[in-house]
């Protein structure tokens, strides 16, 4: 089996990095593409010996499994220029945030008929094969197809699936949720070095704090209320903190905190939807780097002088 | 004499037991309620108040009443003293003469503590501290005892069999008899405001008041049964109630964005102080 990347960025690196440490699959298995070589991703992938290519063309020959890692308003251009190079063995998944199934089958239709198609939400710690994976399966994606990625992804943290219309209430969960906790521990670690402890040790304590808590709770089938109890002796220290903590909103505020990353996920989605994208509003060096590809044309990747439309089916239609 | 063996012959002796109580309210009455529910007979249970107010209801139960507290006494094994703090002093000392190492002296009186009732009765008299709450009147109580001095565990453990039918009977160290009255004691009324409110909310979305009581009265007696039922924990029932995208959890959020557990944690705390705080007012009075 071997697997492509077309972006050769964080999310590529990071999976990459993941998939290489769980031994799952051989580095020289993996091809990743890019226009840009100089991102410093794009070293670190050749590093790992990865095939590393400027042609999109040549990573969908040389993979079974072609994962989408680019961003979200670049899906379009990709899926029309590797469209015609797409296989019947080919299973396509896509990591762009807010991007439906729908969408890229319905893009991938206008070159054949049944393109197996699945989506993905991953997170950042899959680098530490701590990831937390969900995926939601397409019209013509089989049984096999959702295994053999759950079997990748399971190698890099927790994977499972959901249905589709999930997927933005877990970038608002596990997507977003390492910055959550990224912050957590930066202010955790505040407080300790305001009490008196050097900045590094505070930082360590205060991250190997979480990652025990979390571990103890996806071993124990125990409620988080449950073990919170555990730890507040009566009168102690824990319960006066926890005091301070419920006096400040916390809760709400993480409940706040997932609810706006969902909502704002569902808003991207729906601009890109239904907007026209001004050709300055794509990294230019992007799109000239796409346009110099062999075989790609300007027609081809729907580029007119009024916009471009995301999703026209169409690239000649004017879409309203 | 109170020389017997835990469980067994203590419901035996149950019904042999003289009560009394001294002080005719509503703690008194529902204590008395409770008791009759078990083993003991009206006719061994007398109760003493100032004026015939309050003794009607004990009356209609088959219970004898007076208005002489050493009768009381002199006629009880254990008294419950269930007068208003203020009155403990005098009270005590009107019946001290006639307490002798056969009784015990049963408090109620919220913030007497048991070094105070310990100086206002002979030595070695046998005194526990009790903390009952509102609910007792139908049964379902929380109570907290503390066992002064001279109280053996056998005296808890009979004080225990006699109020069992009066709800939920606990016993421990006296600290935790204030923070028993911030949580149950006062606790009662932060229930009924938060049953008011839950009502209130209803009216403001259009139902009737008398039902949104009503039902709001039923949600809160059912919500807590199905907690003592269940012995789950109540985050594990909270999620159990939420389903995903649901009512529930919208109406938890906003709940929380209000900052009602730690203003929940707030009024236990500042009651419990309180609780403290009369504690050492009476105590330092009773010196005096």
């Amino acid at each position: 089996m071997s697997v492509g990347f077309i972006g050769a960025g964080q999310l590529a690196h990071a999976l990459v990095r993941g998939f290489t440490a769980a031994g799952v699959i051989a580095t020289h298995r993996i091809t990743a593409s890019s226009p840009d070589t100089d991102l410093p991703t794009v070293q670190g992938l050749r590093k790992l010996g990865v095939n590393f290519t400027t042609s999109n063309k040549e990573t969908v020959s040389q993979s079974d499994i072609l994962f989408l890692a680019v961003k979200p308003h670049i899906i379009p251009f990709v899926l029309d220029e590797i469209g015609p190079d797409i296989e019947d063995r080919h299973l396509i998944v896509s990591c762009a945030a807010g991007v439906t199934i729908g969408s890229i089958e319905k893009k991938l239709q206008q070159y054949r008929p049944n393109p197996k198609v699945m989506r993905c939400m991953t997170n950042t710690p899959v680098v530490v094969r701590e990831g937390a994976t969900v995926y939601a399966t397409g019209t013509h994606a089989e049984v096999e197809d959702g295994r053999l990625l759950e079997q990748l992804m399971g190698s890099v943290g927790y994977c499972t699936e959901v249905e589709e219309d999930l997927i933005d209430a877990v970038t608002g969960l596990s997507g977003s949720g390492p910055a959550y906790a990224f912050t957590a521990v930066d202010a955790l670690a505040d407080g300790g070095v305001k009490m008196g402890l050097p900045r590094r040790l505070a930082i360590h304590l205060g991250a190997q704090a979480m990652l025990g808590a979390a571990k103890m709770l996806l071993d124990s089938d125990q409620h988080p209320g449950q073990l919170k109890d555990n730890v507040c002796s009566p009168g102690g220290a824990t319960i006066h903190a926890l005091h301070v903590m419920e006096s400040g909103g916390f809760r709400s505020l993480l409940i706040n905190a997932v609810e706006a990353s969902c909502v704002r996920t569902k808003e991207l989605q729906f601009l890109a939807d239904q907007e026209k994208i001004s050709p300055a509003a794509i990294k230019k060096t992007t799109l000239d780097q796409v346009m110099q590809q062999p075989g790609v044309t300007a027609g081809a990747v729907g580029v007119r002088s009024q916009g471009i439309s995301m999703f026209s089916s169409n690239p000649r239609t004017k879409k309203k | 004499c109170h020389c017997y063996a835990l469980s067994g012959k203590a419901s035996d002796m149950d019904s042999q037991l003289k009560i009394g109580f001294i002080g005719a309210g509503n703690m008194a009455f529902g204590i008395a309620k409770g008791i009759l529910a078990g083993n003991v007979l009206p006719v061994n249970v007398r109760v003493s108040a100032p004026s015939s107010r309050n003794l009607g209801r004990f009356q209609e139960l088959g219970i004898a009443v007076t208005h002489s507290n050493v009768e009381v006494v002199s006629g009880s094994d254990v008294v419950f003293v269930a007068v208003k703090p203020h009155l403990v002093s005098p009270v005590l000392n009107e019946i001290s003469l006639h307490v002798t190492d056969r009784h015990i002296i049963v408090s109620v009186a919220a913030g007497v503590t048991l070094t105070t009732l310990e100086e206002l009765l002979p030595e070695n008299s046998v005194v526990i501290r009790l903390m009952p709450n509102l609910p007792c009147m139908v049964q379902e109580g929380a109570l907290l005892f503390s066992r002064g001095t001279h109280a053996k565990q056998e005296d808890g453990a009979l004080l225990h069999s006699l109020l069992h039918r009066c709800g939920l009977v606990e016993e421990g160290p006296e600290a935790w008899i204030d923070i028993h009255t911030g949580l149950s004691g006062s606790g009662v009324a932060f229930v009924y405001l938060f049953a008011e409110a839950l009502a209130d909310g209803a009216v403001k979305m259009g139902m009737p008041s008398a039902l949104a009581h009503s039902i709001a009265s039923q949600t809160v007696l059912g919500a807590g049964r199905l907690l003592r039922e269940s012995e789950k924990h109540p985050a594990q029932l909270r999620s159990e109630v939420c389903t995903p995208g649901g009512t529930t959890i919208y109406g938890l959020h906003t709940l929380e964005q209000g900052g009602v557990r730690a203003a929940t944690m707030s009024a236990v705390e500042s009651a419990t102080v309180r609780a403290r705080e009369l504690g050492q007012k009476s105590a330092a009075a009773s010196r005096k």
